[in-house]
């Protein structure tokens, strides 16, 4: 997947798109009108441009304390990657020109710069730096939906990531003590505390269970046009790095079925849309884990066309969810229905995204879960093609009849609504167009793929396979119409555990270690200040009743001694002249008695 | 061996900047005006500060020897000559009572509003003697002026000063007084011994038997001690300073307490090597008592100037154990130390005296928020707290760095107990700092704006240059005085065996 190594700067042959999202966000907060929404616009057609007409090979190479940093690591798998971020993000921002809060706007170009960062990142380094930007841009725009429902779960959110972000430092710098390289590339299946924690760092961002609970928890809580991006970047660069790192790691496999199992029998439980298609997300996820983990040609090329689709399709059901939301400001299930006259073009537009995303035929999921699941039965994985159309069965169950019937069908509320604004519909229209155009004709798409490709979709086989599938799915559903009505609940998933291990963990944080620092701070109240003041007090007093008490004593002697002798100065004649004749007489004694 | 050099000027200059305020009394004795009394005495001291710049800056910093030498036969029947000269160490504090003369003057333009000529001449009498004591090369001379600027300093306490000025002003009198006399059997006993001269050059280069080194040495020691003062004979200074006007307290802390330690450098030191190596560890603890002692009653002090006296007392024991523990850093860290202590905490009874002309208070408890009602103020007064507490970046955080760092390579516990006073230092400094200047305004005195008027500015500026000065660039001043420095570290380490016999 190399092309010749060439060492070229960034700037003179090639403009990395990450730049131009990075750095150009700066350039929002001045523009205004018409000219701001043209820019909001260009860049991401820039940066399309830019991908697409590089060339492969390796750009952006710096050296740094030693080591090389590559940031622009150009082959197949990272260009089709960048193909469609950069895609989406034409998409999205069209979806949300709208949108006033600049904030919103630039995190949003820092979270898509930074994941182009990540696709394009030849070595750990800079595939971190970019790593932690994205969780904290990403963070932003689970904020900016401005409830209190949402800080808490940007709050969750950050700090889920933060601690994958650490799990995966820690691996980057295990894996560093063990090989001594940086580079980006497979790693080795040696089964070490490096390979793990990396594999684990990767892993979280992707939503793989048990790590996924972050997912269904923020993205209903972001905002209408954030959310686009966040169910796009965070989890594709995920698997992008897994299939680069982790191609053919056999775990894998059992991971990604089991999770695309589990997460969409946690779907079609949601009440809350956009929860359900979250989960969803991870179910889909499941399915290119599984593939990176077979690990075959077809597999790998499975899974990147798999997760190229998943943007394009899913992006289309939350944007038509968004619409939803921002037309009615629902957002359960419970509270919606009827839908379908007051808004018949975001319906025609979300069900063309709901069947791609169950792999009808002449739409693109269709081809990549054809891929996937081929390839798991060239395999012999017969369980694994079992719970994988399994799960292609909730899919369908879960967004394209359930989502729907209950909002856009089903018993009408009494909501005022109308098609959601222009640019929303153009937004959903042009990733419903490449639906289309992948779906029928999959050539062109399949000339971009890492491996070469001998998938045929269009066997009968598998077309009268896929319907069979569908229509057993609508059968069910009607069936058991009952049991799946959606209902107010919350559905606990394995977020219990650490929300439950939040709550331990602060109460012993503000009981015993406040109290205890507390005491600390104290200390210089408590202690030491009265310590040293009473050193002051002994000091005064022995200065006051010992040195100067014998300075004092001294000069109070003498002035009491002489006041006692004064008492000689009589002051009568009389008194001086005996005092002079004794005084005399005793010289004369004494020297008679000693001199001679 | 310390000779003279010829005076490489062309004329006397070290009596000219010693005798020009002596010129100035005598005109003063004349006028009755109390307004022409201050400004003629304004022009003598700083046209004594501009005469003692060119001693500064033409001095030769290559020699240890004396220079700007004046010699004269006074009384040739006793050998006593008029003799003057400097070397690196006297001749910074030459500057330094010149620089502080006329910010005493400045200091006490509206403080002395009684008798405001006798003040006057008491100020410009005490810069003749002071500076003489610094230029003074022959003992006769030297004592002379020693005697001379207590009398002077005695009537500012006595007559202009506090409540309980009389007692304080006995005090002191009498306490440098009993020093003196010890000096004086001292000088007597050299005398006699070093061969009939008053010469204190000639006396430098003489060896003595143990016993009469031991025996002098005491006797200066004493003298010197309770002018520094260390403990125990450091009573005197908290009510001297309390009881002083702001200029009396400037010059008392500024000037007075250096010829303690000058006179020790000058004297025990060059002169009694085996002496100074025998009582040097006793030296080093008093000294070390007194940082410590001095910091703990420092900090109970109600009162604010005593407060700062006490704490002249903590950093003149940083100068005494600078000087006692064997190394050039030291010795030079105490030396700046006391040019520094000179215009830190001279500033410091400056801003003192300033707020007290205002509210006549100096209880701690009464004042608050100054930062708020006097701005301008409260910028000189933090940049001098900090400067007293030594703050890298102003002048004392030089000398005490230097001081330490000898201290540590001579004993690590000294070392250890010396910083813990200079913590102390903090505590009160900044204790200080807080109660008088953050917070809310507390004395009414306050609220009404009384900030520094232009004079004031012009003192404080004055000392302000040099708390930075020396502060970020204290190399000249340290180059000044090192050959000096060098050589009587080589005078003090010339311990020998073959002194002279036991007469």
């Amino acid at each position: 997947m190399h092309g010749s190594i060439r060492k070229r700067t960034i700037m003179t042959n090639w403009i990395h798109p990450s730049l131009l999202f990075i750095l150009g966000s700066f350039l929002i907060p001045f523009l205004h009108g018409r000219v701001k929404k043209a820019y909001l616009i260009l860049i991401p057609v820039l940066a399309f441009i830019s991908v697409v007409t590089v060339s492969q090979g390796t750009y952006g190479v710096f050296e740094f304390l030693g080591h090389e940093l590559i940031f622009g690591k150009v082959d197949k798998l990272s260009l089709i990657f960048s193909y469609i971020f950069t895609i989406m993000a034409f998409v999205g921002m069209v979806y949300s020109i709208h949108v006033t809060d600049t904030g919103q706007h630039m995190a949003a170009w820092f979270y898509i710069g930074s994941s182009l960062g990540v696709t394009f990142a030849g070595d750990y380094f800079s595939l971190f730096i970019f790593w932690e930007i994205m969780a904290f841009a990403s963070a932003y725009l689970v904020f900016a939906g401005r409830q209190k429902s949402s800080v808490d779960a940007g709050f969750r959110y950050i700090l889920i990531h933060i601690v994958g972000g650490l799990f995966l430092l820690a691996g980057i710098l295990l894996h560093y003590g063990d090989t001594g390289s940086f580079l980006f590339g497979l790693l080795e299946q040696d089964g070490s505390m490096a390979f793990y924690l990396i594999l684990l760092g990767f892993m979280l961002n992707a939503a793989v269970p048990p790590l996924h609970a972050w997912m269904p928890d923020a993205y209903p809580e972001a905002s209408v046009t954030g959310a686009i991006f966040l169910a796009t970047y965070t989890s594709k660069t995920a698997v992008y790095v897994l299939i680069r790192a982790f191609a053919g790691t056999e775990i894998l496999i059992w991971i990604g079925a089991i999770m695309a199992l589990y997460c969409v029998m946690y779907a079609t439980l949601q009440n809350d849309f956009r929860r359900l298609l979250s989960y969803h997300i991870a179910s889909q996820i499941g399915y290119m884990v599984a593939a990176i983990g077979l690990g075959t040609g077809l597999a790998i090329d499975g899974a990147t066309a798999h997760a190229i689709n998943n943007i394009l399709y899913k992006g289309i059901l939350f944007m038509g969810a968004g619409a939803v939301i921002h037309i009615t400001g629902k957002r359960r299930l419970t509270d919606l229905g009827g839908l379908y006259k007051a808004m018949p073009v975001t319906l025609i537009l979300y069900m063309i995204g709901g069947f791609a995303i169950s792999g009808f035929p002449l739409l693109n999921g269709f081809i990549s879960k054809g891929m996937i699941i081929s390839a798991a039965g060239h395999d012999h994985q017969a369980l694994i093609v079992l719970i994988l159309l399994l799960a292609a069965s909730g899919t369908f169950l879960s967004t394209t009849i359930k989502i729907p019937y209950y909002m856009f069908f089903g018993k009408a509320s009494k909501i005022e609504a109308k098609e959601p604004p222009l640019n929303m519909l153009i937004g959903m229209g042009i990733a419903a167009v490449l639906c289309l155009l992948i779906g029928i004709y999959p050539g062109l798409f399949y000339g971009l793929l890492p491996y070469p490709v001998h998938f045929e979709p269009f066997t009968a086989d598998h077309v009268t396979g896929s319907l069979g599938l569908l229509m057993a799915t609508v059968l069910g559903f009607f069936l058991l119409l009952k049991v799946i009505k959606p209902e107010h609940h919350i559905s606990l998933d394995v977020d219990w555990f650490y929300r439950m291990g939040t709550r331990i963990f602060l109460w012993f944080a503000r009981r015993p270690v406040c109290a205890y620092e507390g005491f600390i701070t104290e200390i210089s109240n408590t202690v030491i200040l009265p310590v040293i003041y009473f050193f002051a007090r002994v000091g005064l007093w022995i200065d006051r009743n010992i040195v100067d008490l014998a300075v004092n004593s001294t000069a109070n002697f003498v002035i009491n001694m002489s006041a006692f002798v004064r008492r000689v100065q009589t002051g009568l004649v009389q008194h001086y002249a005996v005092g002079m004749v004794i005084g005399i007489m005793l010289i004369i004694i004494i020297y008679s008695l000693i001199g001679g | 061996m310390i000779e003279a050099v010829h005076n490489s000027m062309g004329y006397p200059i070290l009596s000219l900047v010693t005798f020009l305020p002596l010129i100035g009394a005598f005109i003063l004795l004349f006028i009755r005006n109390a307004a022409a009394v201050r400004w003629i005495a304004l022009v003598f001291t700083a046209a004594d500060f501009f005469v003692s710049i060119p001693i500064l800056t033409n001095f030769d910093k290559t020699t240890f020897h004396m220079q700007f030498v004046e010699r004269h036969d006074w009384i040739p029947s006793w050998n006593i000559t008029y003799y003057m000269g400097v070397d690196g160490i006297s001749v910074l504090f030459v500057f330094l009572a010149a620089l502080l003369g006329w910010i005493c003057v400045l200091a006490s333009w509206k403080a002395i509003d009684k008798k405001v000529t006798e003040f006057m001449i008491a100020l410009l009498v005490m810069q003749t003697a002071m500076i003489g004591v610094f230029c003074a090369l022959d003992f006769f001379l030297f004592y002379i002026f020693w005697e001379a600027m207590l009398i002077p300093m005695y009537l500012i306490i006595g007559v202009w000063g506090g409540k309980n000025r009389i007692y304080a002003a006995f005090k002191f009198f009498l306490y440098t007084l009993a020093g003196s006399i010890f000096m004086l059997i001292g000088i007597l006993v050299l005398y006699f011994t070093g061969g009939e001269t008053f010469d204190i050059i000639a006396l430098m280069n003489q060896k003595y038997s143990i016993i009469i080194q031991m025996w002098v040495f005491v006797a200066f020691f004493v003298a010197f001690a309770i002018k520094v003062p260390m403990f125990p004979f450091h009573t005197w200074l908290p009510d001297a300073h309390v009881e002083a006007p702001t200029a009396g307290s400037i010059i008392l802390a500024g000037v007075l307490l250096k010829m303690g330690t000058y006179g020790m450098l000058r004297f025990p030191m060059a002169m009694f090597p085996d002496a100074t190596a025998y009582f040097a560890k006793p030296i080093v603890i008093l000294s070390v008592i007194g940082i410590v002692y001095g910091g703990f009653l420092a900090l109970a002090q109600k009162d604010i100037k005593k407060l700062v006296a006490y704490s002249s007392v903590s950093h003149m024991g940083f100068v005494t154990l600078g000087l006692f523990i064997y190394s050039i850093t030291g010795i030079e860290g105490g030396i700046m130390q006391m040019f520094n202590h000179g215009i830190s905490t001279s500033a410091l009874f400056l801003c003192i005296g300033v707020i007290y002309e205002r509210t006549h208070t100096r209880e701690l408890d009464a004042y608050g928020g100054l930062a708020k009602a006097v701005p301008i103020f409260a910028v000189f007064w933090t940049i001098f707290i900090l400067s007293s507490l030594a703050i890298p970046g102003t002048n004392s955080f030089i000398s005490e760095i230097l001081i330490l760092t000898g201290t540590f390579g001579y004993s690590k516990i000294v070392a250890a107990i010396s910083i813990l006073g200079a913590l102390l230092g903090a505590v009160y400094l900044l204790g200080m700092y807080k109660k008088v200047t953050l917070g809310e305004i507390t004395n009414h005195h306050i609220k009404e704006a009384w900030d520094l008027s232009g004079r004031e500015i012009i003192a404080m500026v004055g000392l302000a240059i040099f708390v930075f000065w020396i502060g970020l660039n204290s190399q000249p001043f340290l180059d000044i005085m090192h050959t000096s420095v060098v050589h009587l570290l080589d005078q003090m380490n010339s311990v020998s065996s073959n002194y002279a016999a036991i007469p």
